[in-house]
């Protein structure tokens, strides 16, 4: 009774561990080692305020997970900024100085020997010092921890931190502060799992350094992958396996020393072939569908343009407004001399032969690159040195060429993602204020379908990204993109690669959206489509604007038909 | 000032002994971008077999040296065609053949846990001299690391620059699918560096079971200095992970001075973070 127990007791905390890691690997595609050092920080926080300072544990535990994540933020922070091999090698370290700390700090940790006895918890006045005790504590704190775990899943956060893990770029480019949303998702983690780390060091009564290598990280590893990323119940099936799996052991007579290399032989055994045979594991992703179901029969189909917020003031007034913009790459300019304005209800197209810097012009007005001379003007306001994120948030967003959806996301997701200002995005309101961000959340699904709609993809609302047509994904882009908010758009050959049919659609879409008042920049080859749609062409070449007017004029001009229309 | 110039020497050994772990590392990473974590524990093999043909086979060093290195390029080549290759051919995206290496390498550790034992291993076979500069001394054993360092940085460098498949693994390096394109089989390549870095790391790895002994856990320390240097040096940049090896060394040593000798990987720690903040691509910033 006591032995079953105790594995069930560990099976909780390993629980714990590893849908606390899944929420960083699996939900934000964060791949980070660090997992046993939040879980050591949280076991001697625990260890040292009890045992020197004689604190009862819930308290113990608090201050654990407020430590943890302050570690954790703090180290994650220069990572988070440049890239996904930094954060490896970072926590890596992070790990290695764990130990380092552990070792080392002997008035404080106890160096080699850890923390003995560490006194159990005691609940009214019982104290849980055997395993039968302890086990209801580790189920119910098991459960807690699942259960936060999960509502942040399903929340607008949740959702945020998928289209994350699908595409950066794209996440940034419908307004997600990506940096914010790392840490935040990093801290809560760090904070999970010091929750197991406190609840080991009352059960066990001792800590030491041997528990908490990075060994301790690749088991907690294996779990999630072989319960399934982005499954947060697997995750605790992973937790159960791995933890029953080498009780076998026990049977069979090898001394203790080498039953735990065996052990973590398995471990690393398991999570290779996990990987071979069946690298999604046990589990497919969770998937959270948002409540389309009470909004979709009311919602029109080929929706009106009422989906489409009207923008404020008057038509022709001049919204974007860049000036001589330059971004050179070390010796190359790619952009010498560009001045451009866009104008309400105006569609402009951009134009000019491949390598003539369209695309780069796009990635500076949408804060992708920083110029490296000129000025992007907004309503007055300076654009030049503001992040994508708050491009889009200041109003102007843009597509890309190679589309970027978030292709395991349903098309109503891609869509509800891309909504400006949800209080589910902050997950304080996530937790505290439930009832704003359902309420938000309906209201979003309504708008979102709505636009779905306008664009004509009601019928395909709830289908994943990946299974649409081309035709649907480039749909699906303006979508997106209108989503945003943004009173100017900039759209990258939305037009290119489609049939006839939806060519006329997607036209349709845009003239639709001049009338709404917004301003718009299309690249574009085809040139009679641009004939069709826009209003004024400026034509660029090597970087600089070579000359602009109406379309008509402009194709007349003998100079610009040799140079690109051949 | 004797313990100045003590500082100074362990730091230049010691450095030696880093930029070594970091070529190995450099070249496996650099060309294949594989993460090749248990490139430490391959290293704690190749110097546990040196020890085995030394202290129970009784071979003289040198030649368990030569079997030694040998062995290590075929354990390195066997990781790569059993471990990663099948993930590379599925496509599977790099974090998959990142946690594949994370799974390797507690195989591997914990293996030579269960075949060697746990207790430190060391050779009393091999004599060498200790040499006083003041009242700071070296042995030759340390001169050692620093003349494998040259030479062995010395041969890459030339192999890189002049020979054929140098020069193809440079363009690997640079763009991996061009140089499918242009006709590179980088099956081949990978297999090549794979075993180089595990060879160079077994040169290391042979001298430190002379200068400090053998114990499982040295691989994680190996490849958490190479993969940092790595990174400090600048990614895809050989001489850049070389000079940072030297840097971590000189930064640990000097800050010995101050600090006990305990607190080495969070000196490394400082180094790396330090670094991050100021110049996150790395000291060699490649175009």
């Amino acid at each position: 009774m006591e032995y079953l127990a105790h594995v069930l007791v560990m099976v909780c905390l390993y629980g714990i561990l590893a849908t606390s890691f899944n929420l960083l690997i699996g939900f934000g595609g964060i791949f980070a080692l660090a997992h046993a050092t939040f879980y050591a920080s949280g076991a001697y926080a625990a260890g040292i305020l009890a045992t020197k300072l004689g604190i009862g544990f819930p308290f113990t535990m608090l201050a654990g997970m407020v430590v943890t994540a302050a570690i954790g933020l703090l180290v994650a922070f220069p990572a988070m900024r440049v890239g996904s091999h930094y954060l490896v090698v970072i926590t890596l370290a992070l790990q290695a100085i764990t130990i380092d700390v552990l070792m080392n700090s002997k008035p404080l940790t106890g160096g080699p020997d850890g923390i003995p006895g560490i006194p159990p918890v005691s609940l009214f006045g019982t104290p849980l010092n055997n395993p039968v005790a302890f086990l209801p504590l580790a189920a119910v704190m098991a459960a807690l921890c699942c259960a936060v775990a999960w509502r942040l899943g399903a929340s607008p956060f949740g959702r945020s931190l998928r289209a994350m893990r699908e595409n950066e770029a794209a996440a940034q480019a419908v307004g997600k502060n990506l940096v914010r949303m790392k840490l935040v998702v990093f801290a809560l983690s760090a904070g999970l799992a010091s929750v197991a780390g406190s609840l080991v060091a009352h059960y066990i009564a001792f800590v030491n350094p041997e528990s908490f290598t990075i060994e301790e990280t690749i088991l907690i590893l294996a779990m999630v992958i072989l319960g399934g990323m982005g499954n947060l119940w697997g995750s605790l099936a992973g937790a159960a396996i791995l933890v029953l799996l080498p009780e076998g052991l026990k049977f069979v007579h090898v001394p203790g020393d080498i039953a735990d290399m065996v052990r973590q032989v398995i471990y690393g055994v398991v999570l290779i072939v996990i990987l071979r045979l069946r690298p999604e594991g046990l589990f497919p992703e969770t998937v959270f569908r948002p409540p389309t179901g009470a909004v979709l029969p009311t919602v029109p189909a080929n929706g009106p343009v009422s989906a489409v917020v009207r923008a404020e003031g008057a038509p022709g007034e001049v919204v974007v407004s860049a000036k001589a913009l330059a971004k050179s790459f070390g010796g190359i300019k790619a952009v010498k001399d560009l001045t451009i304005d866009l104008r309400r209800g105006e569609i402009v197209g951009l134009i000019g032969p491949n390598g003539a810097g369209k695309t780069t012009a796009f990635n500076l007005l949408s804060g992708f690159l920083r110029p490296t001379g000129g000025s992007i003007l907004y309503h007055g306001r300076d654009l030049t040195k503001l992040k994508p994120h708050e491009v889009v948030t200041a109003g102007l967003a843009r597509s890309f060429q190679d589309l970027k959806l978030f292709t395991k996301l349903s098309v109503v997701e891609n869509i509800l993602v891309s909504l400006p200002r949800q209080p589910g995005d902050n997950l304080l309101d996530v937790y505290l204020r439930p009832g704003l961000v359902r309420r938000a959340e309906r209201e979003n699904v309504a708008r979102a379908l709505e636009i779905a709609s306008f664009v004509g993809l009601l019928a395909k609302a709830d289908e994943v990204a990946a299974n649409l047509s081309y035709a649907e994904e480039k749909l699906l882009v303006i979508a997106r993109l209108l989503a945003t908010g943004a009173d100017v758009l900039l759209l990258d050959e939305p037009l290119s690669g489609l049939d006839t049919g939806t060519v006329e659609r997607i036209c349709g879409v845009l003239r639709d959206l001049a009338r709404a008042n917004k301003a718009i920049c299309i690249i574009e080859h085809n040139l009679e489509v641009i004939r069709g749609v826009c209003d004024e062409i400026v034509f660029i070449d090597e970087g600089r604007v070579l000359t602009k007017g109406p379309p008509d004029t402009l194709m007349r001009d003998r100079e610009l038909a040799e140079r690109y229309f051949g | 000032m004797d313990l100045l110039i003590q500082l100074t020497l362990n730091g230049l050994f010691n450095g030696a002994h880093f930029a070594l772990l970091a070529m190995g590392f450099a070249l496996i990473f650099g060309t294949t971008g594989v993460v090749h974590f248990a490139y430490g524990p391959v290293y704690a093999v190749g110097a546990y077999i040196v020890w085995a043909l030394v202290a129970l086979a009784g071979l003289p060093f040198w030649a368990a040296v030569i079997l030694g290195v040998a062995a290590t390029a075929a354990f390195g080549v066997a990781s790569y065609l059993f471990i990663y290759r099948p993930f590379e051919i599925g496509g599977s995206p790099p974090f998959v053949v990142l946690v594949a290496s994370l799974g390797l390498f507690i195989v591997l550790k914990n293996l030579i846990g269960i075949v060697f034992g746990t207790d430190v291993k060391t050779v009393d076979s091999v004599a060498y001299d200790v040499h006083f500069v003041g009242d700071a001394f070296f042995t030759t054993v340390q001169v050692g690391q620093v003349l494998a360092a040259l030479l062995v940085g010395c041969g890459i460098a030339l192999f890189l620059r002049a020979s054929r498949y140098g020069k193809a693994i440079r363009a690997m390096a640079d763009n991996r699918e061009m140089a499918t394109v242009i006709g590179i089989d980088t099956k081949r390549l990978s297999i090549l560096v794979f075993a180089l870095g595990s060879a160079v790391s077994a040169v290391a790895g042979s001298l430190v079971l002379l200068r400090d002994g053998l114990n499982p856990n040295m691989g994680f320390g190996a490849v958490f200095v190479a993969f940092v240097a790595v990174i400090v040096g600048g990614v895809g940049s050989l001489r850049g992970a070389v000079i940072a090896g030297f840097l971590l060394a000189f930064v640990q040593s000097l800050g010995m001075w101050q600090i006990p000798t305990e607190w080495q990987n969070t000196i490394v720690f400082v180094v790396l973070f330090g670094f991050l903040l100021a110049r996150p691509s790395g000291i060699v910033r490649r175009a």
